[in-house]
């Protein structure tokens, strides 16, 4: 019966995949959307199951060459981010179904529409490999069908930047996987990704360092960062919320399944895992602060959230290798709870963002504004949405930090009093964190839908169409349900960990205001004189009217933040004089630069490129269209096999 | 739920909004006496409320609903709130509704909505106000949480019904790194209700103000609501330091004498903090707004130290 689920579901994805290509028709398209909303209701029906049962399930493998058996299968840390996944999708592919009919060609649409279900499908699969080889081949096809989208609109010459960027990025996290499985592989002996055999200890150094740095990139661990703002933004929105909010996930997955198969992690790793996390949601934040692209925005923000969930893993192995276990499941529940709950938000505020987009033509924050009057709905969603993301009761975004915050309060629990400093100074990064990102949030959403609207764009905006306002409500209802529901939910999952009922929360708050609300407009009625509200104008200070030159910018928003972090940004400053003559002493012209000094770039990224470029340039040179050279290649590469291999053997 | 936490429940949330205006002006008035002039009454808070409540509300045609339901919302957290932090007795912990993180972000909900609505009627100074108060949250906030974080690790909880309980009725604080606590916990209570160095809250000219200039647009009833729950929240960080530093006569009986000498003992050392508050606020000048992280360094400095002392000693 389960199996049969998750089979419709691949049928489902699979035919979504083929129809649009197939048919290239409008009809195609949809039906290919309606798929894989379709699936999306199987795979939650299938996930809650087995969460529920607790019961893993293994499915026939198919051998498709000698040794080699293509197999699947589940257990509850799979089926935790099969649910992920299967509730991300149903909101992405309602507004999809509008979204991509305002691409520009009709074979563009017809690819998104395929695309997207290839790239959902790919990502179930990751998640439910049995094995290494299923593993690797189906995060290539993620990675590959997630490329061809962010390069959806290949003539700007910013996207195909990104694309490129991105194609390198998600290249080397494939590498570092590669050489990650193999040496387990050498270590183990078995390509099984459920429970590694038992194997010495301090010998699963190398492993676990080109797995962490392989999901790291992917994941978009500072400082493998860069790509995400590039190729978010490049992305359709509906598939930066699938990437952002699921494929992150599925790196975050790999980590957890190798960590849960490892069976005493070590206590450097943890520490590790800790500081990057913490570096990453401090670096995120701080850097999303500073942008005033939406999407892109969105982008560090993501940065700061997988920041969350990795310190959550950190957090689960130091407890697990000081013999904490209790600590460690709430960690480890903390981590994935917040994964599920990022997925969620991250994808509603994507989705919001993409309308945003769609109504005003710019992703220039700064010149929205007063959204709410044009755009009430959305504008509704995307307050629920950042509500969440700045962790307040009783949204969902809190749920998964709450359980965090927990397990560090109770850091004295450790034994050893050094690493209860590592842990308090990384608590004080992680509410740094949190407070930024509630600063962000109050200024992406009151730049963006509060007060008078900056630009002409934006003054004309109009509310989306019907079925993107659905897609963008199905997340919004799960961010509000997650939340309320979140002890429910967590021991429904058969999570049994030490947790606040947000419901009784929320249920106070609502009655509290119920009653407040009735008794204020009980006194309005008592009121012998009676006494309306009025509309009158905000003070211009002076001036005639209100205009939005007076508000408030996003820049200005931000600005004592990015002054009190300023030598992080490292704003540099460049003169570039022109003379008249040589001896420099005649200024003609020139001009000055005040720039943000993007280091990971200029100093992580960039020398390493400029090598390889460097080395190729001389390799190239071997390569000079002879016929004569290239047999002498070939003699003596036949020659230098024959000595070595003489040697060796 | 017990009924010993059902008493408490409907007691504590009732004292402390009856009691919380009180303070507002008792501060006022110390710090008109430091400065030689007579000062408002002690009532004084509490006419302006009535005053308040009988004004009609004006909005700004740019306003959205954002500026309407904040006030409401606002009490609303600050109540429950008001559950967290025991006042007049400290009940029987009842499992469940909330530790002291859902306490904090209780209060990040209010400064949330608040900042919202500084940006909410297009004012220069409204926006100026919420960048400025949700800068110096975020630089505030891990102070906060490693503040409470200590309280924590000295008290063994998470709770803080649990943590006072230990506390309770102790004439001295039950360990001495909650002196230093007690600190930060002064200059934490000094940020957040936008006092004296960080924020004046008397001040007129617009270019100083944080916390009033995110409610300058707001007006009657709305604005009542709101000087209510910023009574409230000054009320309810007095209480945690006073349960703190100074836990004498609080109770952990629920019998109508133990709440009486409870809630009449609270009433004199929450008196003595706002005169403490008072004299503060009178020999500060107001900070430059980039020298205040160094500031709340002080504070997590006090903190860090209180859980160092408890991890090594």
């Amino acid at each position: 019966m389960l199996e049969a689920l998750v089979y419709g579901a691949f049928a489902a994805l699979f035919s979504g995949t083929v129809l649009p290509l197939l048919y290239r028709s409008k009809n195609a398209r949809k039906a290919s959307f309606g798929l894989s909303f379709i699936s999306s209701i199987l795979l939650l029906g299938f996930a809650g199951t087995i969460l529920y049962t607790g019961k893993g399930a293994q499915f026939p493998a198919i051998s498709f060459l000698p040794g080699l058996d293509f197999t699947l299968g589940v257990d509850r840390l799979s089926a935790g981010f099969v649910l992920l996944i299967a509730a991300v999708v149903p909101g992405v592919s309602i507004y999809s179904l509008e979204y991509t009919e305002h691409a520009k060609s009709e074979a563009g649409k017809d690819l998104q529409a395929a695309l997207t279900n290839l790239f959902i499908l790919a990502m179930l699969l990751v998640v439910l490999a049995g094995n290494m080889v299923v593993f690797l081949i189906f995060w290539e096809i993620m990675s590959l069908s997630s490329l061809l989208l962010v390069l959806h609109d290949y003539s700007s010459e910013e996207n195909k930047k990104a694309g490129f960027f991105y194609f390198v990025m998600t290249n080397l996290s494939t590498a570092f996987l590669f050489l990650g499985f193999i040496s387990l592989f050498r270590l183990t002996g078995s390509a099984e990704l459920g429970q590694l055999g038992p194997v010495e200890p301090g010998t699963l150094t190398l492993p676990f360092l080109c797995l962490f740095t392989g999901f790291g990139i992917k994941a978009g661990l500072v400082p493998f960062h860069k790509w995400l703002p590039y190729a978010h933004p490049a992305a359709p929105s509906g598939v930066s919320a699938l990437m952002s909010g699921v494929m992150l996930k599925v790196a975050v997955y790999g980590f957890l399944r190798f960590l849960l198969a490892v069976s005493s992690p070590e206590l450097w790793w943890g520490i590790l895992v800790l500081t990057a996390g913490s570096l990453s949601a401090l670096f995120g934040v701080i850097y999303a602060l500073k942008e005033s692209d939406i999407k892109r925005l969105l982008a560090y923000s993501s940065i700061e959230n997988i920041g969350i969930i990795f310190i959550g893993i950190g957090l689960y192995i130091i407890f697990e290798a000081e013999g904490l276990p209790a600590l460690a499941l709430m960690s480890l529940t903390g981590a994935c709870f917040h994964a599920f709950n990022h997925a969620l938000f991250k994808s509603l505020l994507f989705l919001c963002a993409g309308s945003v987009v769609h109504a005003t033509g710019t992703r220039n924050i700064e010149a929205f504004g007063g959204l709410v009057k044009s755009m009430p709905v959305t504008s509704a969603f995307f307050l629920i949405g950042s509500v969440s993301i700045a962790a307040l009761p009783p949204a969902n975004g809190f749920a998964g930090e709450l359980l965090l915050y927990q397990a560090f309060f109770q850091a004295s629990a450790l034994n050893d009093p050094l690493l209860t400093v590592l842990l308090v100074i990384a608590l004080s990064g992680f509410a740094l964190a949190g407070a930024l990102a509630a600063a962000l949030f109050v200024k992406l959403f009151g730049i963006t839908c509060l007060a008078l609207p900056r630009s002409e764009e934006s003054r004309l905006a109009k509310e989306v169409p019907k079925l993107m306002l659905i897609g963008a409500a199905v997340p919004a209802a799960f961010c509000i349900l997650a939340g309320l529901f979140s002890k429910q939910l967590l021991s429904l999952a058969g999570l049994d960990v030490e947790y606040p009922d947000l419901l009784l929360l929320g249920l106070l708050l609502g009655l509290i205001y119920a009653a407040l609300f009735l008794a204020v407009r009980a006194k309005e009625k008592s009121e012998k004189e009676k006494r309306p509200a009025r509309t009158s104008e905000t003070w211009g200070c002076g001036a005639p009217t209100l205009t939005p030159s007076m508000e408030y910018s996003s820049a200005g928003f931000s600005e004592p933040l990015v002054m009190i972090f300023k030598s992080i940004y490292r704003t540099r400053i460049v003169h570039r004089p022109k003379y008249f003559d040589g001896q420099e002493s005649l200024l003609k012209n020139g001009n000055v630069e005040i720039r943000l000094l993007r280091f990971f770039e200029e100093y992580l990224y960039i020398p390493p490129a400029l090598a390889i470029e460097n080395i190729s340039k001389r390799v190239s040179r071997l390569q000079n269209g002879k016929l004569d050279s290239y047999l002498l290649y070939a003699f003596l590469a036949v020659i230098t096999l024959i000595l070595v291999t003489g040697v060796l053997i | 739920m017990n009924t010993s936490f059902l008493l408490f429940a409907l007691l504590n949330p009732a004292f402390a909004l009856l009691a919380a205006s009180l303070y507002m002006a008792l501060i006022r008035k110390v710090k008109a006496q430091a400065q030689g002039r007579k000062g408002p009454g002690l009532f004084q808070a509490y006419y302006d409320l009535r005053k308040l409540m009988h004004k009609e509300v004006i909005y700004s045609p740019v306003s959205s609903g954002i500026m309407r339901f904040t006030p409401y919302l606002n009490l609303a957290a600050l109540l429950v709130c008001s559950l967290f932090v025991p006042l007049v007795f400290v009940p029987e912990p009842a499992g469940g509704f909330g530790n002291v993180i859902v306490f904090l972000y209780l209060l990040a909900l209010e400064r949330f909505f608040t900042a919202l609505c500084g940006l909410d009627a297009g004012s220069a100074f409204g926006g100026m106000g919420s960048s400025r108060s949700m800068s110096l949250a975020a630089v505030i906030e891990p102070t906060m949480v490693v503040a409470f974080a200590a309280l924590a690790f000295v008290l063994k909880s998470l709770n803080l019904h649990e943590m006072f309980a230990l506390t309770a009725g102790s004439l001295l604080p039950v360990s001495p790194t909650l002196v230093l606590v007690s600190i930060s916990l002064f200059i934490i209570l000094i940020v957040e209700t936008g006092r004296l160095p960080v924020d004046n809250p008397a001040t007129h000219l617009e270019l100083t103000m944080i916390n009033e200039a995110m409610v300058l647009e707001q007006s009657g009833k709305n604005l009542a609501l709101l000087e209510l729950a910023h009574a409230l929240k000054q009320l309810l960080l007095m209480g945690v330091l006073i349960n703190t530093i100074l836990p004498v006569g609080l109770s952990t009986e629920a019998n109508a004498g133990k709440i009486a000498v409870s809630a009449l003992s609270f009433l004199l050392k929450a008196g003595a903090l706002a005169v403490v508050i008072g004299l503060f606020e009178s020999s500060l000048a107001k900070m430059r707004l980039f020298r205040l992280p160094a500031f709340y360094m002080m504070a997590f400095f006090f903190s860090a130290l209180t859980i160092l002392i408890e991890v090594f000693a």
